[in-house]
């Protein structure tokens, strides 16, 4: 099982490149598997076909947290867990690796590394800070990766025990801290940087456009995106500066 | 700006293209988001700052979207690579504007055109519901990389179409102070954007709370400087 883990985690890389509406990651997990269940295949050929069917089964997660499973699944076929078993594990961790790794990720380093480079460009430092962000953001990333499949692989069923132990669940919650403050502190600094050299006119139709979009997501809420109410107010814009003398 | 060389065309697009399949299939490394992929592209044609600058602003806007799950969400990537070549070759302030409502219809059609590659990817796997039943990895590598295939092809697809568009687009555009006020209604929308998303997040916790101390500082430098 070793000798594939370098290859089930370059795999895991693009877990969802065939995403689909029905077994979603299911067939990139499957995929993934395949270095590691190999050694069941000469010990165990029928075990083998079995899991390989599972493997590719529904699933959905955050892909960043898909080794987890993966590697607990993984030494679960390994262990001979009864099928059923194994499917019950699947199923019951699609949703809290989804939650965690979004709220984690997309909801708390994401916005915090973007926010550190609109930063990092307003100080008059934008390509060294974007490097600098690209290498630390794919370096927790690859970590992460690595640590997920690993520890899936050490637990096995046990793995949601093991989850709860270690320290995503205890980042999460400050990392979304830090996304708060850091989009907080980037925003208008980043907006000020974009209008220093427009005249008090422009910052006026900046204002009231800003005001606007507010107040439209205040009154209409989901229902207007922030793609929508761009095109709106960038298209409105556009006609009245047309039409002017 | 003269039209692109064919070299410098090739280069583009394959920036655009990684940018557009970095979004869900692969590598999902943050080159998907504008700024990065607005400096790329800026580094390829030689004008770092007119990528930073489209970069900056289309940033404001993605920073309203979480690309979870089977939710639809813009493809910024692929335009935002078209929306920096659109804004060269001239005063971006009067371009900025023009060239942001550009980028996000291009991020619309990008967020349609992986609706079509998900539905695609299905057709596919029932085409091939045999093989896996049978749990053969041959029919699972073969669907996962045709998969990918799909999305390099579809992120190919729509750079070449937005540095098409931008490059036909660019002699004819608009000129003149007048322009700037597009740029300015650009700009808050993108704050408007960035403002919502981050409050959404928020929620009425302690995240709210450091947004608003964030927020505070930031207004008091902004005034200040």
């Amino acid at each position: 099982m070793t000798g594939g883990f370098l290859r089930a985690l370059w795999r895991l890389t693009s877990v969802q490149g065939a995403w689909n509406y029905e077994r979603m990651t299911g067939v990139g997990m499957g995929h993934a598997a395949e270095p590691l269940l190999e050694d069941l295949k000469s010990v165990d050929p029928v075990r083998y076909a079995e899991a390989s069917v599972r493997a590719a089964e529904y699933f959905n997660s955050h892909p960043y947290l898909a080794g987890l499973a993966l590697g607990a699944l993984t030494r679960a076929e390994y262990d001979l867990v009864p099928g059923a078993q194994i499917s019950r594990l699947r199923t019951a961790l699609t949703s809290p690796l989804g939650a965690l790794g979004d709220r984690l990720f997309w909801a708390g380093v994401v916005p915090a590394a973007m926010g550190v480079a609109l930063l990092g460009v307003v100080a008059g430092h934008g390509l060294a800070t974007i490097v600098a962000v690209l290498l630390l953001y794919n370096g927790l990333r690859v970590g992460t990766g690595i640590w997920a499949l690993k520890t899936g692989l050490a637990h096995g069923m046990k793995v949601g025990n093991a989850i709860g132990d270690s320290w995503l669940p205890r980042v999460a919650t400050p990392a979304g801290l830090v996304a708060g403050l850091v989009v907080g502190l980037a925003v208008p600094l980043a907006a000020d940087w974009l209008l220093a050299p427009q005249g008090l006119e422009a910052m006026g139709v900046t204002v009231v456009t800003l005001l606007a979009g507010l107040g439209a997501a205040w009154r209409l809420g989901p229902r207007i995106t922030a793609v929508k109410f761009g095109l709106v107010a960038i298209g409105l814009a556009l006609i009245l500066a047309w039409g002017l003398p | 700006m003269s039209q692109l060389s064919a070299g410098t065309f090739a280069l583009l697009t394959a920036w655009g293209t990684l940018t557009g399949m970095d979004l869900v299939t692969f590598p999902q490394g943050l080159l998907s988001r504008p700024l990065i992929a607005c400096a790329g592209a800026g580094l390829i044609l030689g004008d770092i700052q007119t990528g930073l600058v489209v970069g900056v602003l289309l940033e404001l806007f993605a920073l309203d979207v979480l690309p979870v799950g089977a939710s639809r969400y813009p493809d910024y990537g692929p335009g935002a690579v078209g929306a920096v070549v659109l804004t060269t070759g001239g005063p971006w302030e009067e371009r900025l504007g023009i060239a942001a409502l550009f980028a996000l219809v291009l991020a619309v059609v990008g967020g349609w055109s992986l609706i079509w590659l998900r539905k695609s990817n299905g057709r596919m796997i029932h085409a091939r519901a045999a093989g896996l039943a049978a749990g053969d990895p041959g029919t699972m590598t073969s669907i996962q990389l045709r998969g990918l295939a799909g999305d390099m092809i579809r992120s190919a697809g729509l750079t070449a179409v937005a540095l098409l568009l931008a490059q036909a687009a660019q002699p004819y555009l608009p000129a003149g102070p007048r322009f700037a006020l597009v740029t300015a209604a650009a700009i808050g929308a993108g704050v408007a954007a960035a403002s919502g998303g981050a409050v959404r997040s928020a929620g009425r916790g302690p995240r709210l709370r450091w947004l608003v101390v964030g927020t505070g500082i930031s207004l008091i430098a902004a005034v200040l400087t």
